[in-house]
């Protein structure tokens, strides 16, 4: 027994030891990403693609993704870890808009640069930011469904658990088109927090409340849309006669949009992961470095431009989802 | 005078979550046209049975002094298993895949049962653990996606109907009358009730307490895999963030039902009726469109409500 610790130690120490002459070798940059929570399957695309990245394959940078478990505490703390251990930059993904400001500040203290992706955070202290803007995806699907219905008649809101910044940012464009119809009523406006097991039991529930009377569903995610649909469906209506829109691309939407019971905007986690891993390398190794991810070049005709990668910020566009596009974005999820 | 006082009293003590049940209905119907159609009473049915299932098997768990909180987290996994199964290149026939599900069910169930029973670990601690190790395992089992494309013989136990009858109504019928026959008129039902009054007592009447504690940990565990396969065929895809904070409302069903926590104490038609009065609270309020704000101070107020209902009783006895 006493041999077997003795083992044991002997090969950790041999390990701990042989470390840093592995490191000195060829520098390698250690980036922690810091994301609000991974069980959501937008994340987990998100934290794929980062692993993705050039740098990342070819060994030049090492990533340590931080699992906040949606809780802004823990993402706190995991900053506190990032500090100490002396993290050569750190990658942001915040539960909350403002909590989050203090753990930006300890880096910026620490002189470790903060790129933020995917959600916003009040800081100005972040090096910059990665991300698409909610508000134009708010617009662009209540947009679409009042298209569809003909610009009058009634809808229903499925909402984000308020108060998170993208369920803010949603509901303003969202707000933004339905000001400009006047013909359009909201019957209800409800939350089902992301949840598409929720937004199923509410939507039955609504299906009820307003029977024959809903001609338009706005999810303000994908997962929302889909329960919906299911709701829709479990009445025995054609999906197809309610215009259902939903945000974010996830690989059911995105078979939805095939089968075409509904429409949605592709939100790139690609682009936001990779792209703010070079916004973040350049802040790191200076003016030299060049952006090794595609995706400059494939948003570049939408207007995203690297520049000399200083921006205060990125925004990512959004890319409908149409049957021509959609068999290529499910070959690139397996 | 005084005897009739006490007569209500006793009414009240015995039939009181019911007589709630009858006035929160008649209040909803004065509210709402809708609320005493079929059609809503079909998706009230539909929405309480996932939470009835878990109910059931958490009425067992709490009679014996116990409780479990992994069931949303089992849930997810059985789920998760299922539909990996009934998936992919060579998927399996819906019926194996839903044995392989449950038996995932059974078999953490089992863990908790044997953690609780043999090793005497509080069961508050032995099932937290398990509502981390099951989640974790959940999102390692596929990376943390979804698992769509399930098929359509597995999705008729979630979608399905029979005549005017959602599938998982029935599937709630037929596990409660089974467990309520079980608790009702099995020497093991006896015993469940007996190891929750005294466990000392039932042991010294020579009654295996530790095999009937590992047992009802079990009958949970499989009820909570059973709700997570209709859950996946209802979403028409296994998510792995499926279930979380279920735990709650499973509890709050077989409270308000009347099931005392301390044990021994409880029926399984109270928890089926509360777990209507969570569905039919949740319910009305959307049909009345009131913000889910005030449901959730609506839910606390009635568990706190049937806990008071529950200790009165107790006093007259």
């Amino acid at each position: 027994m006493r041999l077997l610790k003795i083992a044991a130690m002997t090969l950790a120490l041999s390990i701990a030891a042989t470390g840093p002459s592995w490191a000195q070798q060829k520098k390698t940059y250690n980036i922690g990403a810091a994301v609000y929570g991974l069980k959501g399957e937008f994340m987990q695309l998100w934290a794929t693609a980062l692993k993705e990245h050039p740098a990342v394959k070819d060994g030049t940078v090492k990533i340590t993704i931080f699992d906040g478990n949606y809780d802004a505490l823990t993402q706190n703390n995991q900053f506190d870890t990032m500090v100490t251990q002396k993290y050569d930059g750190i990658l942001f993904v915040p539960i909350d808009i403002e909590a989050g400001a203090a753990g930006v500040e300890k880096a910026a203290a620490a002189k470790i640069p903060v790129v933020g992706s995917n959600t916003r955070v009040n800081s100005d202290k972040l090096t910059s930011y990665v991300g698409s803007n909610d508000v134009i995806a708010g617009e662009m699907q209540a947009e679409s469904v009042i298209k569809a219905i003909g610009g009058k008649g009634n809808v229903v809101i499925l909402e984000g658990p308020i108060g998170q910044s993208a369920q803010i940012e949603r509901r303003k464009g969202n707000q933004n088109v339905l000001a400009k119809y006047k013909d359009v009523k909201v019957l209800e406006m409800k939350t089902a927090n992301w949840s598409r097991a929720e937004a199923l039991s509410l939507m039955e529930n609504w299906l009820t409340a307003h029977s024959g009377k809903i001609n338009g569903i706005i999810g303000q995610n994908d997962e929302m849309a889909l329960g919906a649909i299911e709701a829709v469906k479990a009445k025995g209506i054609d999906p197809k006669s309610i215009p259902t829109a939903g945000i974010d691309g996830v690989t059911d939407a995105v078979r939805a949009v095939q089968a075409g019971t509904m429409v949605s905007v592709l939100q790139d986690a690609s682009a936001q992961a990779q792209g703010g891993l070079d916004v973040l390398l350049r802040s790191i190794t200076g003016p030299s470095y060049k952006p090794r991810s595609d995706i400059w070049t494939k948003y570049s005709a939408q207007g995203l431009s690297w520049g000399d990668g200083t921006a205060k910020q990125f925004n990512i566009p959004w890319t409908p989802i149409t049957k021509a596009n959609a068999d290529a974005m499910l070959a690139t999820r397996k | 005078m005084n005897q009739n006082n006490r007569r209500i009293r006793n009414l009240l003590a015995d039939y009181g979550i019911v007589i709630a049940f009858f006035f929160l209905c008649i209040g909803l119907s004065v509210a709402n046209d809708n609320f005493l159609t079929w059609g809503n009473w079909v998706n009230i049915l539909r929405q309480t049975s996932i939470n009835g299932i878990l109910a059931i098997g958490m009425t067992y768990v709490i009679l014996t002094k116990g409780i479990d909180l992994s069931v949303g987290s089992v849930l997810a996994l059985g789920g998760l298993v299922t539909g990996s199964l009934v998936t992919g290149a060579a998927p399996h026939s819906a019926f194996i895949s839903m044995l392989a599900g449950l038996a995932v069910g059974i078999a953490l169930g089992a863990v908790n049962g044997a953690l609780v029973a043999r090793l005497s670990v509080a069961p508050f601690v032995v099932t937290l653990g398990m509502l981390s190790v099951a989640r974790g395992l959940t999102f390692i089992y596929n990376d943390g996606m979804p698992i769509a494309n399930l098929s359509k013989d597995f999705r008729f136990i979630g979608q399905g109907m029979l005549g005017e009858v959602p599938v998982p109504v029935i599937i709630l019928a037929i596990t409660f009358f089974v467990f309520w026959f079980i608790l009702k008129y099995t020497t093991f039902g006896r015993y469940v009730y007996a190891v929750g009054g005294n466990e000392r007592s039932a042991k010294t009447s020579g009654i295996s307490t530790r095999w009937v504690i590992f047992t009802v940990y079990v009958i949970s565990g499989l009820l909570s895999a059973l709700a997570g396969l209709i859950l996946a065929a209802r979403t028409t895809s296994a998510l792995p963030q499926a279930g979380v904070a279920y735990e709650l409302d499973a509890i709050a069903a077989v409270v308000i039902g009347g099931t005392s926590l301390s044990g021994g104490v409880g029926t399984l038609s109270g928890t089926l009726v509360g777990a209507l009065i969570i569905g039919v609270i949740n319910n009305g309020l959307d049909l009345l469109g009131v913000s889910s704000y005030y449901q959730q101070v609506i839910k606390g107020t009635i568990i706190v409500a049937a806990v008071l209902l529950d200790v009165s009783r107790k006093k007259q006895v």
